[in-house]
């Protein structure tokens, strides 16, 4: 039996459901010998990646603790080409993230079998918020985001991840002749009416969701009266900040459109590099680590775990991936970690919340400090 | 703020506090002999814990010495100057005067370079009016309080203004500017740019400090040295470590030269060695998450970029090291992240700067060697060439301009008579 094949069948192994049971000590115990196993099998297939975990200041295969295990920065995945396992043959899928103002984007190439495992363990954690049914889904964004090969940026792969809880999907946007995204409002009335007393699901991207269908509904007095939804959201808060919008104001004006109670609108954090798993906020308010994967915070002096109680930069563990490098990424994300196990909602094991993103460095001189970045007639000056 | 630094409001205070210190500067003449004598004592002065542990605080204490600025002034403005006297050039008299109230803009990163600056102002016989940057107030005014101490009288404490207002006050920027009749500026490129926009006064002279990068280079007659690998270490992992790396005059790039017979791993080891024992004398306090992820970052994309290259660094943030080849040095990631490129030629390296590069930290043990690569140096825009461990030893000239002597008037006098 090849390495590859005992990797595939471990992690076919991991209980999935219920994806919240296990201690944080099992847990543990669990995915290391399973994470050193695929960091060794990645290094047989990229001598990059050989060559980058061979620097560790620790030697993996002696590791104790998954946080000594040699972890990447997600910055890694701007190269191109991208850091894959397999060959070019075999990727079916690559993913784009969502970069902003003219960055790189991170890309991850899947083959079927990672496809597959992303699927099968998002479909584990959301069902563990929103229940095993399927549904009418209903999508905040355009039908052009979701391209059935080929690249994928973050909203379609956030969209697609969610189809399988799907009866039937339906876009309420459309490009109008400006290219803009807009609300087709009569096609959304009709869904409403259509669905108003099921169980609906309905996914957008945060900014999209506040910019394309709170605030034009909120201006026009319409509440769509759908009780029974559950609204999920993710990607970034910092548009939403540069217009004061806070967390409780979004929850509660989503609320108000769809006419359901709060909890029904659930906020979760994820990224592409990070595929497979998704963190959605619990009714306290943290985000839990399913069984397959693991949460350190690091304090960013030390880079050693914080305890409960601090704030440091995430990184984000997975077992899922094959065919690429991406079990252990510290992310450019800052978090709380609220505690190691214990939540009131039951759920055990690691559970934080995300702070902010963690602004990109800047080169200083003996100058450049006080870097706030001026326009035009404001000085930014040492 | 405080009673030292004074949290500025509006353009009225700026340009009231300007005229004050004009007044002040004109009606009490100092002489260059009689600021070096305040300077000395607040160099004594500085001997105390609280202030020593402000970076920077131990090169300042030699700095104010007179044994390091007389030389100084008698090099940029002539024996004569220090004295007060006019000094005779084929029949006519030339003397030095204070250009008037210098504004200073430094940077924000280096907690001296406040004092450093007006401190160059003030031996031109000037006025000063300085500009804070907000994280740097806390360790100006440590500073300040001992130049109190050691200036009794007021000499040079009535004629310094220090304000602290907003990067983002543009009125007061501009304010500032059209009060004073010289500036000394330091900055990047941004902030550079920004300030020699300002309304200057048209007779005003502007100095500009701008952004430049260092690098470190050694032939093997340095490096290959077993004996001597301990102490070149030593050198420039403290050149690595003085303001975190992120002063114009840090090394970014060591440039090792390759020689028959000696092999880079036995330095490199070295190298890692003297690193640890730099952190472990001069541990990191605070870090902004951004670095950390920055130095991650360059960890990661070097020794993904090629199989080959190399890297040395411990689980935290502290340092790194990494080494491979190329003629060319990498974006700086600084955080004490250095860089090591092997090389063939040294002349190679140097012959492809282009003005960037401000200070080369060399380590070679042939003097002609040295003579020919810092004439390469100075003709490919290297502005100072100074031995590794040196490389923030602040002097004159500086980013290749005199300190004192663009602050300062030469006044020809022919005289009337025969």
């Amino acid at each position: 039996m090849s390495i590859l094949t005992e990797i595939e069948q471990s992690i076919e192994s991991l209980p999935m459901v219920p994806p919240y049971a296990s201690s944080p000590q099992e847990q543990h115990a669990r995915i290391l010998a399973l994470l050193k196993r695929e960091l060794a099998y990645a290094a047989d297939q990229n001598p990059s990646f050989r060559n980058y975990i061979e620097h560790w200041p620790i030697d993996y295969r002696a590791a104790e603790e998954i946080v000594d295990l040699p972890y990447l920065p997600v910055a890694a995945f701007k190269a191109n080409p991208p850091l894959s396992l397999v060959p070019a043959g075999e990727i079916t899928r690559t993913l784009t993230s969502s970069s902003t103002s003219g960055q790189v984007p991170s890309r991850v190439v899947l083959n079927a079998a990672t496809a597959r495992r992303m699927t099968r363990s998002v479909v584990a954690i959301i069902r563990d918020f929103i229940g095993p049914a399927r549904r009418p889904y209903l999508v905040i964004d355009t039908p052009e985001n979701i391209s059935p090969q080929g690249e994928l940026g973050a909203r379609g792969a956030a969209i697609q991840g969610l189809s399988s809880f799907a009866t039937e999907l339906f876009c309420c946007l459309s490009r109008n002749q400006a290219g803009e995204p807009e609300l087709d409002l009569a096609a959304l009335r009709a869904f409403s009416t259509k669905w108003k007393d099921q169980e609906v699901l309905v996914y957008g991207f945060t900014y999209i969701v506040w910019t394309h269908l709170v605030q034009p509904l909120l201006r026009q007095g319409i509440t769509l009266k759908m009780p029974r939804v559950h609204v999920l959201h993710s990607g970034g808060w910092k548009r939403l900040e540069q217009q004061a919008v806070t967390k409780n104001v979004f929850v509660r004006d989503v609320a108000a459109v769809f006419g359901c109670s709060l909890d029904r609108v659930i906020d979760y954090y994820g990224m592409v590099e990070n595929v497979g798993v998704v963190y959605p906020d619990c009714p306290s308010g943290n985000k839990h680590v399913p069984v397959f994967a693991d949460v350190i915070v690091r304090d960013p002096l030390t880079l050693a775990p914080v305890q409960a109680g601090q704030e440091g930069l995430v990184q984000v563990c997975s077992v899922l991936p094959t065919s690429f490098p991406g079990f252990l990424l510290l992310t450019d994300d800052m978090a709380e970690l609220i505690d190691y196990d214990g939540c009131s909602c039951g759920r055990r094991g690691t559970h934080f919340r995300f702070a902010r993103r963690v602004p990109k460095a800047e080169i200083r001189g003996c100058g450049n400090l006080e870097t706030a970045r001026y326009s035009s007639g404001q000085l930014s000056q040492a | 703020m405080n009673n030292l630094i004074h949290s500025i409001g509006s353009a009225a205070e700026l340009l009231g506090a300007a005229q004050r210190v004009r007044e002040t500067s004109r009606q009490e003449n100092v002489s260059p002999s009689q600021v070096l004598d305040v300077f000395e004592r607040w160099s004594a002065a500085l001997e105390t814990n609280a202030v020593r542990q402000i970076p920077g605080v131990t090169f300042l204490r030699l700095w104010f010495r007179r044994g390091t600025l007389e030389p100084i002034l008698i090099r940029e403005l002539g024996q004569g100057y220090l004295n007060g006297e006019w000094s005779d050039h084929g029949g006519v008299r030339l003397r030095a005067f204070p250009l008037g109230v210098i504004g200073h803009w430094p940077a924000g990163n280096i907690e001296i370079q406040p004092i450093l600056s007006l401190s160059c102002a003030l031996l031109g016989g000037n006025g000063c009016l300085v500009r804070v940057p907000s994280g740097l107030t806390e360790a100006t005014h440590l500073i300040m309080e001992k130049l109190q101490e050691a200036d009794c009288d007021g000499l040079l404490t009535n004629r310094i203004f220090l304000a602290s207002f907003e990067h983002s006050r543009t009125d007061l920027h501009e304010a500032m500017a059209q009060a004073v009749d010289g500036a000394m500026v330091w900055g990047g490129l941004e902030a550079v740019s920004k300030i020699r926009a300002l309304p200057f006064p048209h007779w005003a002279r502007v100095v500009v400090f701008g952004p430049r990068l260092s690098v470190a280079a050694m032939d093997a007659s340095a490096w290959g040295d077993s004996k001597a690998q301990v102490s070149w270490c030593r050198r420039i992992a403290r050149d690595v470590w003085q303001f975190e790396q992120q002063a114009c005059s840090s090394p970014q790039t060591l440039f090792l030269e390759r020689g028959s017979g000696c092999d880079p791993t036995e330095f490199l080891e070295q190298l890692k060695r003297a690193f640890e024992e730099e952190n472990r004398a001069h541990p990191r306090q605070q870090i902004e998450p951004a670095l950390t992820s920055a130095i991650c970052q360059a960890r990661a994309s070097w020794l993904l970029a090629d199989p080959s290259n190399r890297a040395w660094f411990p689980k935290s943030p502290d340092w790194t090291i990494l080494q491979g080849t190329g003629l060319d040095a990498p974006a700086p990631t600084q955080g004490r992240t250095l860089t090591v490129l092997l090389v063939d030629d040294l002349v190679d390296v140097i012959s492809r700067f282009d003005g960037a590069v401000q200070t080369m930290g060399l380590g070679t043990q042939e003097a002609q060697r040295e003579d020919a690569l810092a004439y390469a140096a100075g003709s490919h825009g290297v502005d100072r060439v100074v031995r590794l461990g040196q490389m923030h030893v602040f002097g004159s000239p500086w980013d290749g301009m005199d300190l004192v002597r663009p602050m300062v008037r030469l006044v020809r006098h022919g005289r009337s008579r025969e």
